[in-house]
């Protein structure tokens, strides 16, 4: 029944989008209520789809929309998780915006610009063909766009905008590309009635007729686009500045929904990776050095939601890893990899929305001047710590279960490959994202305040949201580990994945080996070893870290700079090679030469035009004597077989 | 046999028979109501269209009068164009005339024009053809002089009126030497003769000639086209509106029944002819739109500069290419009656407030629009853009698949003059934009008449839904070139 109205579920946001924009004033809450309702309503379609598809099934409907070209809605088990996750945690994060932007003047704008984003985002994961997919994901690039220089009258915001555009849009070029190399491979093919040459089906259908080199360049150039989105090694630079939104954008785009859209390309077109086992690698490996190269700088960061920042980075990082190890383990990472997403959605909007509350009420962001705010901010910091068990893998939390998962994953795929690399990735990975993630517990709550400042706990429409969010990251793994893995199977079908396998070259192996006993423990005890070492550093302040913290030590130095990530990315990239040269080459092409042309043409064509204008004279005599020349012209040209 | 086809032209020649009758006794201030019986009666017969379902198929849906009238979906399609260009113009024309008391005149023939236009459609008789010919164009003479009191006007209607009566003039004698050569005048005779007989070359060429110059005319094809922009810019709006985006399609549909249907199988170089004129008529008029300073003349050019895209389709003649041109047809009688009738709502704006403005279309007086009237300049900005061809509007769309069948047919050479001739066209309709929404205000804030917006609101909705999803459109088109046998 839900079927019938899965339209629904992109449409009532964009209706709550327009209705917002323009006549947001009008309505409760300045709109709020308006996208609330429309995302809560997603949220049900989206809900009862999953249960009617559960434990197989998939909702197919398409539209010819022109030439060869189609709307297309496509929920499979993949599909319809993403769904449920990302309209639940929009509206609760709806839900909470109505809260903690109760103060700001723009609040239509916002709630506007959120309901797009939730269309678009939704928009992207029901997507039965790569441009429709393509459409929505830039979308959602703007939205991010919009959105993270919402309050755009500040100039680092307006900047943090400028940059996140810029550099997601390097991957979305790449992403383009790879659609129309896909194309050019896949134009020729015979498709069946009804269906549509940019539909998955058909273009998984067609993967056997590409050759593996065009395979290869494809699937890397869709990796580009995830890599972009994603924020993963080297264009995770514009995921940190994206803070400068509000919060509750960060919780939002930045750690829940948007960023998990590039490793959400990658699964939805898994089964062309798979078939491309050299660009599986690459996912593999940038995943992994994402994974640690993000955790490291984590570990320095003073700004609460920079800290949160890299953590996304590095977890994103953690999926692509997992997806990555596909070569070995096959469609089952799949499931591997969006179940961490999931798990991750939940505990890090909690993290994200746990430090909202914490910014709301210290009115403070730098950990340095926090401290001791536990007793002031008891739910805040409880749910808090819920979320930093989650995200660092302790038992029983949903981030236990889906992180082990992976890590299992890289075991295998060490194993088979020989190379332990990945599976020792996995667990550095893990071991730096326990110290940093108490780190921060420890210097927000723990201790004595370390600055004068007034705290107190956020309204109800704030903490409500945590608690829930909470309560999933608590039991989410519990009950839904048994499940997931096999309802996400069902996404593709085996012929296709052993064939994409074939096609790649490699088999996928049946019989996974489990790692010794203390392989297998390993996630938990780096995880309990970063509590500890936070907590003897941070809480009971055993080592000085005055020795560590300073600009001597050249390790600090380069955490704390980002490993120079400004001087190379701004000062190198973007202001010498870009903007001094390529800017400014093209900058003298375009107004020297183009313009000239076009200056000239456009003259030309005005003169012309003047000129012309004047055998329009007005006398109808003249207008008569037009006619019968153009009869004569005409007869002139047809009988004398000029033409 | 089933008359029922025929019901959406009896709707329309009734009501403005009933209309001219009831106008006769009625008071001024219930006048008013004749606009909105209009109204409806359109609306009805635009229902009865799509509700029949002859739309979806190529089959002829009935023929009659002794095999003069065909209903198919080639000319459902055209009188649902003429329809809803009528429609909007008489919405608009409520609010315009409500104080004018010829206005049952100018309802009856206003509704006498689109049934001369519905019966060219339906035509399958030269003599039909026409008659209808003659019928839409003897009321739109009279209209174009309507607003007795503006030598412009006036002018305008006479200008349109001679050079009208030549065309009629060398179109007939074309159609005489027509039947005279193949002894019949209805359209599948002629061509069943020709195919079978063959003709002169030298009478085929004579016949072909003063028919394309006659249709031509309504077309507006350059060199026929010099009475269009006086007359579109002295004419009053509604009625600029009415030539340019419905008069002027029934020069297509004539030269679909009697170029494709009736003379196809003449073997004459027909697509080279239609080759120069196309590219020779979107040129002159979208250079030429540049350098005017009235809005209505520079939509009068860009009408011009339309119809030689559209004449694109009889060079390229494969199905998707005619598809195409009606598709292009449907979305331009709605972007172009749009912006008249934009235009329509300013100068009419800026009379209630001073009766003597002088040239109230010039482009000057669309300074700050945005602020002195924001839904007019909203409507307006859209059909300018639809016009150039931007998406997700009907202009895109249809110059879209009109281009790419092009393309298909290896015509690469017009596809480029034809954009470049829109990225020329782009400078006039931007320079419009500019005007609204970049310049200060030329005045204080205008009140806008409702039944102006609403209007427009129509023309929006269908260039919205012509551009975001197309197919239903287009298989309509698709089907409509089907019954001419593409």
């Amino acid at each position: 029944m839900f079927q019938d109205f899965a339209y629904l579920i992109i449409l009532l946001p964009v209706i709550a989008f327009v209705l917002t924009l323009f006549f947001g004033k009008k309505f409760p809450a300045n709109g709020g209520i308006l996208s609330v309702i429309a995302v809560f309503s997603a949220f049900v379609i989206s809900a009862g789809i999953l249960i009617e598809i559960y434990p197989s099934g998939c909702v197919e409907q398409s539209w010819p929309w022109f030439a060869i070209l189609n709307f297309g809605i496509l929920i499979d088990p993949l599909a319809a998780v993403m769904l449920c996750m990302v309209s639940f945690v929009s509206f609760l994060i709806h839900v909470y915006s109505v809260g903690y932007m109760s103060h700001d003047h723009a609040k239509p704008r916002y709630f506007a610009e959120t309901a797009l984003f939730t269309t678009a985002m939704l928009g992207v994961v029901l997507s039965d063909n790569i441009l429709q997919f393509f459409i929505f994901w830039e979308l959602v690039g703007l939205c991010s766009y919009l959105l993270i220089g919402f309050w755009y009258r500040k100039p680092t915001a307006a900047a943090a905008a400028k940059k996140a555009f810029l550099v997601t849009r390097v991957g979305d070029v790449l992403f383009l590309a790879g659609i129309i190399i896909l194309y050019l491979n896949i134009r020729d093919f015979q498709i069946p009635d009804g269906a549509y040459l940019l539909q998955f089906q058909t273009m998984f259908a067609a993967i056997g007729h590409i050759p593996p080199s065009q395979l290869t360049v494809i699937t890397l150039l869709f990796f580009g686009g995830a890599v972009g989105k994603s924020g993963q090694f080297p264009l995770h630079i514009w995921l940190p500045d994206a803070m400068e939104g509000p919060t509750t954008v960060s919780a939002l785009i930045h750690a829940a929904t948007m960023v998990t859209a590039g490793v959400y390309l990658v699964a939805r077109t898994f089964p062309i990776f798979l078939a491309s086992p050299d660009a599986l690698t690459v996912v593999a490996y940038i995943g992994g050095f994402t994974a640690i190269f993000a955790a490291t700088m984590g570990l320095v960061m003073n700004d609460i939601k920079r800290v949160l920042a890299y953590s996304t980075v590095s977890q994103l990082g953690y999926m692509m890893l997992a997806l990555g190890t596909g070569i070995v383990i096959g469609a089952e990472v799949v499931g591997v990899s969006m179940f961490h997403l999931i798990s991750h959605a939940f505990f890090k909007a909690l993290l994200f929305l746990c430090a909202g509350s914490v910014i709301h009420g210290l009115g403070l962001q730098d950990l340095r001047q926090m401290g001791g705010a536990f007793s002031k901010m008891k739910i805040t910091a409880i749910t808090m710590l819920i979320a930093s068990l989650a995200l660092t893998g302790i038992p029983p939390t949903a981030g236990f279960f889906s992180k082990d998962a992976i890590i299992e994953g890289t075991y295998a795929y060490g194993i088979h490959t020989g190379s332990m690399a990945l599976y020792a990735m996995g667990i550095i990975a893990a071991l730096l994202t326990s110290i940093y993630t108490y780190r921060l517990w420890f210097m927000a709550f723990a201790g004595k305040p370390r600055t004068n400042y007034h705290a107190h706990e956020s309204p109800p429409s704030m903490t409500v949201p945590l608690i829930i969010l909470a309560i999933l990251a608590l039991v989410f793994g519990l009950v839904a580990h048994g499940a997931f893995g096999g309802f996400l199977e069902h996404t593709y079908s085996e012929n296709l994945i052993e064939d994409a396998a074939a096609i790649g070259g490699h088999h996928i192996a049946t019989e996974h080996a489990h790692p010794p006993t203390i392989l297998f423990y390993m996630p938990i005890i780096v995880g309990v070893l970063g509590f500890v070492i936070s907590w003897l550093i941070y809480s009971k302040r055993v080592i000085n870290m005055s020795s560590i913290v300073s600009k001597r030590n050249p390790i600090y130095n380069l955490l704390l700079n980002r490993y120079y990530q400004q001087k190379i990315y701004i000062e190198f990239i973007a202001i010498t090679i870009v903007y001094r040269v390529l800017a400014l080459l093209g900058e003298f092409i375009d107004r020297r030469i183009i313009d000239g042309i076009i200056d000239g043409i456009s003259y030309v064509i005005i003169t012309i035009g003047e000129f012309i204008r004047r055998i329009q004279t007005g006398v109808v005599q003249h207008y008569a004597a037009f006619v019968v020349a153009g009869v004569v012209v005409l007869i002139l040209l047809l009988q004398g077989g000029i033409l | 046999m089933n008359y029922s086809p025929l019901i959406p032209e009896l709707i329309v020649v009734l009501t403005g028979l009933i209309v001219v009758f009831f106008g006769l006794f009625l008071p001024l201030r219930v006048k008013k109501g004749l606009g909105c019986i209009s109204a409806l009666a359109l609306i009805a017969s635009i229902v009865y269209i799509l509700k029949s379902g002859v739309l979806s198929t190529s089959e002829r849906a009935g023929i009659y009068f002794y095999e003069a009238y065909a209903i198919d979906s080639l000319s459902q399609f055209f009188k649902l164009v003429f329809l809803a260009v009528s429609l909007i113009v008489v919405i608009a024309s409520i609010k315009r005339y409500e104080n004018n008391k010829y206005q049952d005149e100018y309802y009856g023939l206003l509704l006498f024009a689109t049934f001369g236009m519905m019966i060219v459609a339906s035509s399958n008789d030269l003599v039909t053809l026409f008659i209808g010919f003659e019928l839409a164009s003897m009321s739109t003479y009279v209209l174009a002089g309507f607003d007795k009191t503006n030598p412009k006007s006036l002018e305008a209607a006479m200008k349109y009126f001679i050079i009208g009566s030549v065309s009629s003039a060398i179109m007939l004698f074309g159609l005489s030497l027509l039947y005279g050569v193949t002894g019949t005048t209805n359209i599948e005779g002629i061509s069943a003769y020709i195919a079978v007989n063959g003709i002169l070359d030298a009478a085929g060429i004579a016949i072909l000639v003063f028919l394309i110059a006659g249709f031509a005319f309504k077309m507006a094809l350059v060199p026929f086209h010099m009475w269009a922009p006086d007359t579109y810019e002295g004419a009053p709006t509604m009625i600029s509106a009415m030539l340019a985006a419905g008069s002027k399609k029934m020069g297509f549909v004539a030269a679909f029944k009697v170029f494709i249907v009736a003379l196809i199988a003449l073997r004459l170089d027909l697509q080279s002819v239609f080759f120069i004129l196309a590219i020779i008529t979107m040129t002159y008029g979208n250079v030429v739109a540049i350098s005017q300073k009235s809005i209505k003349r520079m939509l009068a050019y860009s009408s011009v500069a339309q119809a030689g895209y559209i004449a694109m389709a009889f060079v390229i003649m494969t199905p998707l290419a005619m598809g195409a041109g009606m598709l292009y047809i449907l979305s331009h009688a709605f972007m172009k009656s749009g912006a008249f009738i934009a235009v329509g709502a300013v100068t009419h704006m800026m009379w209630t407030r001073n009766k003597n403005v002088e040239n109230a279309d010039y482009l000057k007086n669309f300074a700050g629009l945005s602020q002195r009237a924001p839904y007019t300049a909203l409507a307006m900005l859209i059909f300018v853009f639809a016009l150039a061809g931007i998406p997700p509007t009907a202009g895109f769309v249809s110059k879209f698949f009109l281009f790419s069948s092009a393309i298909q047919a290896g015509y690469i050479a017009l596809v480029v003059v034809a954009i470049l001739n829109s990225a020329v066209s782009l400078y006039y309709y931007a320079r419009i934009v500019k005007y609204m929404y970049v310049l200060p205000p030329a005045g204080e804030t205008l009140k806008e008449p409702r039944a102006y917006l609403l209007a427009m609101l129509v023309a929006i909705i269908a260039i919205f839904a012509i551009g975001i999803y197309p197919a239903p459109f287009l298989d309509w088109a698709m089907n409509a070139a089907a019954t001419i046998g593409m």
